[in-house]
């Protein structure tokens, strides 16, 4: 048995979509019950680590919206899905950063062993604008020590895995690996948590090696658009691998049996420090009814791996 | 009937699709205890509106702003075989579609639009063009379980779904058929399968074809070297959102139709259907900005002929008010264009 855990926002029910849609006097206490049903459908799959299903979050971002001299701006596309989030000016300095994150989550739900999702600095400066920080890489390192204050909060409050989800690393043809160390540096020096910078939305096999060498507990990695025997053919010697095998973006139920014998045989060829087997992006992107199924099947593909 | 325009009409005027509907309508129709035949009969009126109002604004081709679909993915979808509706996925905030699996063979069971059809032409006294969700875009929007790769599903609905309803539609008197395909230009690198999409849903059609393809990102350099090569006569593409509010017919001013001198570069002869209107903000255009816009374009593309004025996608998101009134100044901003150019 390996570990496991999902990545990002949960879908909301059809009950909740109907609520948020006419604005329904009781939508908190809807949020916060579809929270708990999330939750306890993490814990029957046995997943090892659990998350707020933050389907109360209108995106990845907007949460930030709250810090003083940020502000959401138009609608735009999440990379190549049919999916949009709203831009930020962020022109402030970020100062009053520090409980943005968790004030958003439900975190008396969650039992100890709890997990959470942040955008890494580099996606975060890439997606959003600045009148403030004319060049990105500054922004993104401004972002990196707002995230900071964010995690040392959050790690305080028990969450021991920090996900950082990065998409733009993975889609953006170019990347300032330089910027994406230095601002991972500053969130993660003298961290107690782990910390998985996750890849999707895009190939990256030609920046593997340089990924590798991230300061990161970990890399997780989607594996519907790097190829497994790409992974396979990397060391994960010192390293953390989560391999995000379980499809987000289809209602097509994975193969237990298949998806086992793929992971053993990753790991084995990988030599990973320690591995988590985890959905390959936000479970969003499918209806309730499905979203749950993966959720089931990810706790059983995780029960029957190989320890790493 | 149609009213034939004179062929040498300049910046012809066109919607691209839909049209919020009106409250009304859509309290008949979510209504349980009102019949079928009277929610019908809403829906004709509503239809009938907004004819009217499109011929009254004075757009050379129009359509019923969509008034009877219920949107343009799920719409077409409740009528292929193959498909299963999965339930509702999040666009944004608080908007959501209602998102289908395919879970065996495609297969096209009725033209779904022919009694939409034959209402327009029995009541439009303009043009018409039928928009029709592409075969990309219907996979692209879905979950596939059970093709073997995207190419092959959207093959199989290009041929089997688009193809045949488009002929039926032509049968029926479809002059103008526009494929309307907002998801084509979001992933660059499936740019031949659109390609392989658009050719196959009209091979052997004759009529007009028109390809919509929303603004995704790339600024259209992902589709500008295939448009030669895909059978449409005309794109009515996106500009106006990414263009000042300035006026002025220079390259600083219009800095959101620099691509259509690419497309030129790339050897595409046919015609555009230039965005002129922002269908994303309430603040309407001056006349005068719409005339610039035109008068950049054809310039850019080096011939008055080639260019048709619409607003940059569906105006669904809009009031009615608004989107009547951007209409209005787009047909206004078109005329003003025509005198500046002495057409």
């Amino acid at each position: 048995m390996i570990s496991s855990y999902t990545i990002g926002i949960y879908p909301r029910s059809e009950k909740l979509i109907d609520a948020t849609r006419t604005n329904a006097k009781n939508l908190a206490s809807l949020y916060l019950a579809e929270k708990k049903e999330y939750i306890v459908i993490q814990k029957k799959a046995r997943l090892g680590y659990v998350c707020d299903p933050l389907v109360d979050w209108d995106d990845i971002f907007r949460p930030f919206s709250k810090l003083k001299s940020v502000k959401p701006e138009a609608l735009n596309r999440v990379y190549e899905t049919n999916t949009f989030y709203r831009k930020l000016a962020l022109d402030g300095d970020f100062a009053d950063a520090g409980n943005i994150v968790k004030s958003h989550l439900a975190v008396s739900l969650l039992p100890k062993n709890r997990t959470v999702c942040l955008v890494d600095p580099y996606t975060f400066a890439d997606v959003h604008v600045s009148s403030r920080y004319r060049k990105k890489d500054e922004l993104a390192l401004s972002i990196a020590k707002m995230l900071r204050k964010e995690i040392d909060t959050l790690v305080k409050s028990g969450f021991s895995l920090i996900q950082l989800v990065a998409p733009s690393i993975a889609y953006n043809p170019k990347v300032d690996f330089s910027t994406v160390k230095d601002a991972l540096n500053i969130i993660t020096k003298g961290l107690k948590a782990k910390t998985i910078l996750h890849f999707y939305f895009g190939d990256i096999t030609k920046k593997l090696e340089r990924l590798l060498d991230m300061p990161v507990s970990g890399l997780g990695i989607d594996t519907t658009t790097t190829p497994i025997s790409s992974i396979k053919k990397h060391s994960f010697s010192g390293k953390t691998l989560a391999i995000g095998i379980v499809n987000s973006y289809n209602t097509k139920l994975e193969d237990k049996h298949e998806l086992v014998t793929e992971i053993n045989n990753i790991i084995s060829k990988t030599k990973p420090n320690e591995a988590f087997v985890t959905t390959n992006f936000d479970l969003q992107y499918l209806p309730k009814e499905f979203a749950v199924r993966k959720i089931l099947k990810l706790g059983e593909i995780a029960r029957g791996v190989k320890s790493a | 009937m149609q009213e034939e325009l004179k062929v040498h009409k300049h910046f012809q005027t066109q919607e691209i699709g839909s049209l919020k509907k009106p409250s009304w309508l859509l309290n008949v129709v979510k209504n349980p205890e009102i019949s079928k035949d009277d929610k019908a009969r809403a829906r004709n009126d509503a239809a009938l509106l907004n004819i009217k109002m499109l011929e009254d604004i004075g757009l050379d081709i129009i359509y019923d702003g969509e008034a009877r679909r219920v949107e343009m993915y799920e719409e077409p979808v409740r009528y292929i075989k193959g498909f299963e509706f999965a339930g509702r996925v999040r666009s944004w905030d608080n908007k959501y579609y209602n998102k289908a699996r395919i879970t065996s063979e495609i297969g096209y069971k009725q033209n779904f639009h022919a009694d939409e059809f034959m209402f327009i032409k029995e009541n439009a006294k303009h043009k018409i063009k039928v928009p029709v969700t592409g075969a990309y875009t219907l996979a692209d929007w879905s979950y596939d379980e059970y093709y073997k790769s995207k190419e092959d599903l959207v093959i199989a609905l290009a041929r089997k779904v688009v193809r045949p309803l488009v002929k039926d539609l032509v049968k029926l008197g479809a002059k103008i058929i526009q494929i309307d395909e907002p998801a084509a230009t979001s992933h660059p690198l499936e740019m031949d399968i659109f390609r392989q999409s658009v050719n196959e849903s009209v091979k052997g059609i004759n009529a007009k074809v028109v390809v919509h393809a929303c603004f995704s990102g790339n600024d259209y350099e992902a589709l500008a070297p295939y448009m030669p090569e895909i059978k449409a006569e005309q794109y009515t593409l996106e500009f106006a959102n990414r263009d000042t509010w300035n006026l002025g017919v220079s390259d600083k001013e219009r800095k959101g139709y620099h691509v259509l001198k690419l497309f030129k570069e790339y050897g595409f002869k046919g015609e555009i259907g230039i965005g002129v209107t922002d269908v994303h903000v309430d603040k309407i255009e001056t006349t005068k900005l719409i005339r610039d816009r035109i008068l950049y374009s054809a310039k850019a593309l080096g011939d008055p002929a080639k260019v048709y004025v619409n607003p940059d996608c569906g105006l669904r998101t809009r009031s009615r008010a608004v989107a009547f009134e951007k209409l209005k100044v787009m047909v206004e901003g078109a005329e003003l264009a025509r005198q500046t150019i002495g057409n």
